[in-house]
This record gives C-alpha cells, sequence and structure tokens, in this order.
C-alpha cells in the first residue's frame, strides 16, 4: 500500500518537474528578452537589468537558473504579466478555478447522465434503444464543440431567450473572489439574496456546461456501453447465470463493478479533452476562465503569462490523471498481480 | 426414468457464411442416481454439450433437439423464470475453467455466499442470517478439502492457487445441494491426492445424499473407477453409451477401442516396453469435419458405406453408432 503510494508519489514529482523545465525552456524559445519572459518585468535602466539578471542566476549556466527558477515557482512568485503587471499567481488562481469549476458540472453531467445511460444501453445491447441511445451518442460525439456552444447560444440566448450569452453572474450581484469557485463565493458573500445570486449563475452557467458536458457524456454512454457488453460476455456471467441467479442480482453483483474499473481510466483521459473544449467554450461565452485569458495573452504576446498559463493548465491535467489513477488502483484488487508479475 | 434426457442435439455455429455442426445428434442421459461419464478427446465437443445444458450459449447459435428434458419438463421451451430455478435448485454445475468461472471483483466468500438458497438460511434477523450464510459457506469449504477458510473466504480469486479455485468452483456448486452435478474436467492438472479427495468426495455424495453426477474428463482410470455408465462422444458426435462395465469389456465402436486400447492400465496383457496402438491421424477441426461417420478417414474398419451417417443402435441398454460394429465381421 505504502509502496504504491510512493510511487505515485515519485512519478507524480518527476513529471512536475520535467513540465517546470519545459516551462523553463519556453522562456529562452520565446522571442524577445528571457528576462522580460521569465519575470514579466521590462527593466528601466542597465543598473536595474544587472540586479535582476543576478537575482534570476542568469550569469550561471541552465541548470543553477533552472533551480532558482524552480525556488521562485515554488516560493510562489511566478512574475508579473507583461501586459497587466499583475502578479501572474494571482490571476491565474482567478482564472483556473473558474475552468475548474465549469469542467466539474460537465464531467458531473456526463457521469451522472452517461454512465448510466451507458449501462441501460450496454444491458440492452443491440435493441431498438441501445441502437437508439448508440447512434445519438456517436452524432453528439462527432460535434465540433465550438459550433455546438455557437447552435446552443442561436436557440436559447438568441430565439428562446432562456439563458444569458455571456459571463459569469449578473453584475448586479457583488460577489468578492474568495475561493474562485462561484458558487462558493455566493455562499460567502453577505450582503445579497443568495437564492437570487444562485440562480443567476446556474443560469449563466447552463449553456457552457451543456456545451463542454454533451461530447463528454457521449463518450461516456460509449465507453460505458462497450465495457458492459465486454462484461456481460465473461464466462463468470455464465457461470453465475448458471447457478440460476437473477439478472438483477447478475447486474448488481457482477456487472456493475466489473464494467466500472475500465472505464476509470478511460475516464482520465476524458478529463484531458473535457479542459480542452472548456478552455475553448470559454471563449464563446466570455468565461474568466484560463481559456480566455491564454487566449488573451496570445493576443497580447504576453509571454510570461503563456509560460506560467501553460505550466498551471499542464499541472492541473496530470494531477487529475494521476489521482484518478491513484484511485483506479486502489479499488481494483486484480491489479496487484500484474504489479507482482512485473520486474 | 432418465433425470436429464437428451435426444438428438444439434447445435449449429454459424461464422460468416459457412455453418458448422459443433454437435451433431448428440444423446444423452443421466439417471437418479447415476454417474455417468463423458469422454471425448479434446475438441469434440464436450464443454459445448456441458454450456447447452445449462444455457450458457451465445444466442446466435442454432441449438436443437428432438428432447432435452429436465425430469420430464422440456428445457428448451419453458421460460426463462422456469429454467433459472431448475438452475439454481436442480442442477449444479463446475465449469471447466476456474479462473474465468470466478468474478475477479467480488471476494470468494461472497461469491460463495451469494450460491446458498435463501430457503437454507435461517434466522429472522439479517445479522442471524449472515451469520448463518457464513457458517454454511465454512462447512461446505471443509467439505471440498479447503482448511484455511479464514483465509480464502477473503480472498480474490486471482490471489489463490488454481486447485483451491477449482475446490471453491466445487463449493459454490455444491453448496445448493442440487439433484445433479455436472462437472466439467474438475480435477484438471490437480495433484493425485488431492484429486482422490475430489473424486471421494463426488462418490460419498452419489452414494449417501443420492448426487447425480455427469462427470467430463480426460482421466480414464479415474472414470472407469467411479462411474456407472458411460458416454463417448467423438467430433460433435456420440459413438456409444452404455454401461461401464459392458463397454469396458466389450466396446463396439472401433473409437471406443481404440480410446480403451491407448490407456494402458486397461490393458492387462500389455507386454513389456511395446508400444501403445492408437489412431492415426488426429480429431479433425470443425471446419474439415469428414461427411458421414466422421471417425471415416481413421477407422481402420471403414468401408464404403460408412459416407453415410450411422444410425445408432440398441442391444438392450448398450447404443452405439457404427455400420461395422466389433462385434460383427468385416467381409
Ligand atoms: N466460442 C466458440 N466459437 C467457435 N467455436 C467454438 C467455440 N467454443 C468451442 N468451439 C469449438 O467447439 C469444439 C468443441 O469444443 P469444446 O470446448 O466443447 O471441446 P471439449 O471437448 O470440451 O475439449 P476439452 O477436453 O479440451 O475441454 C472445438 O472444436 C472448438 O473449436
Ligand atoms: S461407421 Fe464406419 S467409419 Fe464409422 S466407426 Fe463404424 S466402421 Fe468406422
Ligand atoms: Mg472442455
Amino acid at each position: 500500500m505504502i509502496q504504491v503510494l510512493l510511487r505515485y508519489v515519485v512519478l507524480f514529482t518527476i513529471t512536475l518537474v520535467v513540465l517546470c523545465a519545459m516551462s523553463f525552456s519556453l522562456a529562452y524559445l520565446f522571442p524577445g528578452d528571457v528576462l522580460e519572459n521569465l519575470t514579466g518585468i521590462s527593466p528601466q535602466n542597465e543598473f536595474q537589468r544587472a540586479a535582476i539578471a543576478r537575482q534570476l542566476g542568469l550569469e550561471q549556466n541552465y541548470f543553477v537558473q533552472f533551480y532558482y527558477y524552480l525556488e521562485r515557482l515554488l516560493a510562489g512568485d511566478w512574475g508579473y504579466s507583461s501586459a497587466s503587471g499583475l502578479p501572474l499567481l494571482e490571476e491565474v488562481s482567478v482564472a483556473l478555478p473558474a475552468t475548474i469549476e465549469l469542467s466539474t458540472y460537465a464531467m458531473f453531467m456526463a457521469i451522472v447522465v452517461g454512465i448510466p445511460l451507458g449501462y441501460y444501453a450496454g444491458v440492452k445491447c443491440y435493441s431498438t434503444t441501445d441502437y437508439t441511445l448508440n447512434s445519438l451518442s456517436i452524432t453528439t460525439y462527432s460535434f465540433p464543440v465550438f459550433w455546438f456552444a455557437l447552435v446552443l447560444i442561436l436557440v436559447f440566448s438568441l430565439q428562446l431567450d432562456v439563458a444569458p450569452i455571456s459571463g459569469r453572474l449578473s453584475l448586479l450581484f457583488d460577489v468578492e473572489s474568495v475561493t474562485g469557485f462561484i458558487m462558493i463565493d455566493i455562499l460567502l458573500a453577505d450582503n445579497i439574496d443568495h437564492g437570487l445570486a444562485i440562480r443567476d449563475a446556474l443560469s449563466h452557467l447552463f449553456l457552457p456546461t451543456v456545451a463542454i458536458g454533451a461530447i463528454t457524456t457521449a463518450a461516456m454512454v460509449r465507453i460505458t456501453r462497450r465495457s458492459v457488453i465486454d462484461v456481460m460476455q465473461r464466462p463468470y456471467i455464465a457461470a453465475a447465470r448458471s447457478r440460476g441467479l437473477s439478472s438483477w442480482q447478475i447486474f448488481f453483483r457482477h456487472v456493475i463493478r466489473n464494467a466500472l474499473l475500465p472505464i476509470l481510466p478511460l475516464m482520465a483521459i476524458q478529463i484531458t479533452t473535457l479542459i480542452t473544449n472548456a478552455m475553448i467554450v470559454e471563449t464563446l461565452f466570455s468565461w474568466p476562465g484560463i481559456g480566455n485569458w491564454l487566449l488573451q495573452a496570445i493576443y497580447q504576446q504576453d509571454y510570461p503569462a503563456l509560460r506560467v498559463g501553460m505550466l498551471a493548465v499542464s499541472a492541473l491535467v496530470v494531477t487529475l490523471t494521476i489521482i484518478v489513477d491513484l484511485f483506479n488502483r486502489l479499488i481494483d484488487p486484480s491489479r496487484d498481480r500484474f504489479e507482482r508479475g512485473t520486474i | 426414468m432418465a433425470m436429464l434426457d437428451i435426444k438428438n442435439l444439434t447445435l449449429e455455429i454459424s461464422e460468416g457464411d459457412t455453418t458448422i455442426k459443433a454437435l451433431d445428434k448428440v444423446s444423452l442421459s443421466v439417471n437418479s442416481g447415476e454417474i455417468r461419464a463423458l469422454v471425448g478427446e479434446s475438441g469434440s465437443g464436450k464443454s459445448l454439450i456441458v454450456s447447452a445444458i445449462c444455457g450458457a450459449l451465445p444466442a446466435k447459435w442454432k441449438l436443437t433437439a428432438d428432447r432435452m428434458s429436465w425430469n420430464g419438463e422440456n428445457l428448451l421451451s419453458m421460460s426463462t423464470q422456469q429454467r433459472r430455478e431448475v438452475m439454481r435448485r436442480d442442477i449444479a454445475v463446475v465449469f471447466q475453467n476456474p479462473q474465468t468461472s470466478l468474478d475477479p471483483s467480488v471476494t470468494l466468500g461472497e461469491q460463495l455466499e451469494e450460491s446458498i438458497p435463501e430457503e437454507f438460511v435461517k434466522g429472522q434477523w439479517f445479522w442471524q442470517r449472515a451469520k448463518h450464510r457464513k457458517k454454511i459457506a465454512i462447512s461446505t469449504m471443509h467439505k471440498v478439502g479447503i482448511k484455511d477458510h479464514n483465509t480464502y473466504l477473503k480472498s480474490y480469486p486471482h490471489q489463490v492457487p488454481s486447485d483451491i479455485g477449482q475446490k471453491f468452483m466445487m463449493a459454490i456448486a455444491l453448496v445448493a445441494q442440487p439433484k445433479l452435478l455436472i462437472a466439467d474436467d474438475p480435477t484438471r492438472g490437480m495433484e493425485p491426492t488431492t484429486k482422490t479427495q475430489i473424486l471421494k468426495l463426488l462418490t460419498r455424495l452419489n452414494q449417501t445424499r443420492a448426487l447425480s453426477v455427469l462427470f467430463v474428463s480426460h482421466d480414464l482410470l479415474a472414470i472407469a473407477s467411479m462411474s456407472h455408465t458411460m458416454t463417448v462422444l467423438y467430433a460433435g458426435q456420440t459413438v456409444e453409451s452404455g454401461k461401464m462395465k459392458h463397454i469396458k469389456k466389450r466396446p463396439l465402436h472401433p473409437y471406443t477401442k481404440a480410446l480403451l486400447d491407448s490407456a494402458p492400465s486397461f490393458r492387462k496383457d500389455l507386454p513389456p516396453k511395446s508400444s501403445l496402438p492408437t489412431l492415426k491421424g488426429s480429431i479433425p477441426t470443425l471446419q474439415h469435419l469428414p461427411i458421414g461417420c466422421r471417425l471415416g478417414p481413421r477407422c481402420p474398419r471403414a468401408q464404403r458405406e460408412c459416407v453415410v451417417t450411422p444410425s445408432s443402435r440398441r442391444i438392450h441398454d448398450h447404443i452405439y453408432s457404427c455400420h461395422y460394429p466389433l462385434h460383427r465381421e468385416v467381409k
């Protein structure tokens, strides 16, 4: 057990260090001044420049520089945005939660809607219901997310006018950003009507969540269905049936869990797609998330912001993937075997 | 009357546009209280018969039979519900491959306990029932020869050695106190002492509880010592069936004779260091089945008429399917 945890921690650390190294190398790869790329400060005179360079260790070799870079990252000194002049840590910690929040709801939708539908389709495999569900999910899965979001805006905001086009919350509500998650911040704020504010936030959330979630939901339906069909064909299901267990007993005791185990790692892959989609959809809905923020940084050629933004997003994806994998490892008893077998 | 009565069971497997008769007019019956052996080379369709009896074949395979009944009730036409009830209460199966027939994500203990019929469990409250259920599970484990019940109840299938897995399959089958046990190669790869233990257990249950057994095995010696009757299968056709002692003394079908001759323990007159007589060639694959008698190309007695499938003939309760059986002179 401890060995397993240790292995994951080591894996995680190494991956993060590699990501940091890549982000560090970006400072050299981007056009412009390395010093400015690393800090986001343009020195006023030669004297100031020399002082900063000494602080960054620029006169020493790359490894020492990288060491200083890591030290600054850990200390929370991520540099300044060359466009706004604000500390990047602050900007990222406002933008990233907005994206995480959106992705969480979309993932939640995908799990709550997609997995049960997938189970249903799998159990009823090769029936009309199954074919209908399957074709629906293939269709949804093939939508380009950009186009799908535009269609949603067109239908629900412009034609039916049931949901706002953009933003996170109506400007009427003055909510201070504490955690960066709008729902929690609303609950924490004290001078507003919570019920109204939450309803307003939900109506803002609705379209982007559906736009991102629908595609992942479709993927979930397909993954789950395939997995259920595979499990239903295993000999132990036939054996359970020959013991006279009812279909319900077989489903609850032997199908659900066995079908879920292969889904989990695939879910981790979906998370990556989901976050990518979220970053695309954000720009359409002017959602103040990391995708929108990165895009602005690109427009303004804000290299320090790009360097940090990419590091933050990739660290997020790696963290989630490793957590899902660890979780999967903990609940799947038969994975011991492979570990003992390998040299 | 036979408990399990199967007549002319035919199984057609279609792959692409070719259809193959994997089982061709197989007849098999198990009487109450008897141990019937089902023998045949690897690939002769023994496991297919087992799956057909418990309804575990894929639905797209075409299964037909003149008769396939359990205690007079037609297994093929009964409702799913009734069929399940028969499988739950009366027939228990030990499949050939214990490791894949056990759910990898559920502990062995849970799988054993879920097979205990509700009516065996005493107690009013669920904790009393759980306790009693565990007691039944443990005593069944002891019966099949698993002593260390505490370790194995909590183990997952991949954590136990394969003979424990096989014994667990046996325990799961026996815990419902079935009337008929179908055991597909239950002792494969076991050590001789463990094997004897299992065979003794089956014999004892047969004598004390009148448990009928359909025993599928390669082990002719074990079969000969414990079974009452025997059915010999070759490439999906039944070639001979009858009382063990009759067949052993005087097989009528050339294949049965070759099978018995190839086992040294049946030959008392065997001179030392002589080579064992066997049929030339090997069992045909399903894609290359000869027409007529499927033994044809390998049969030492084959004649021109053998391209027509021989019908089954009967002398008392000894049934064989051959145009030129051993008791008749070949011209
Ligand atoms: N799922 C399947 N698809 C196609 N053919 C199959 C399938 N299962 C079995 N067969 C074929 O049916 C034939 C009989 O197989 P079966 O498993 O019943 O043999 P067996 O007599 O049990 O052999 P063994 O003694 O090795 O267990 C084999 O030729 C096999 O190739
Ligand atoms: S029918 Fe002919 S080929 Fe078949 S076993 Fe008898 S003699 Fe041999
Ligand atoms: Mg077999």
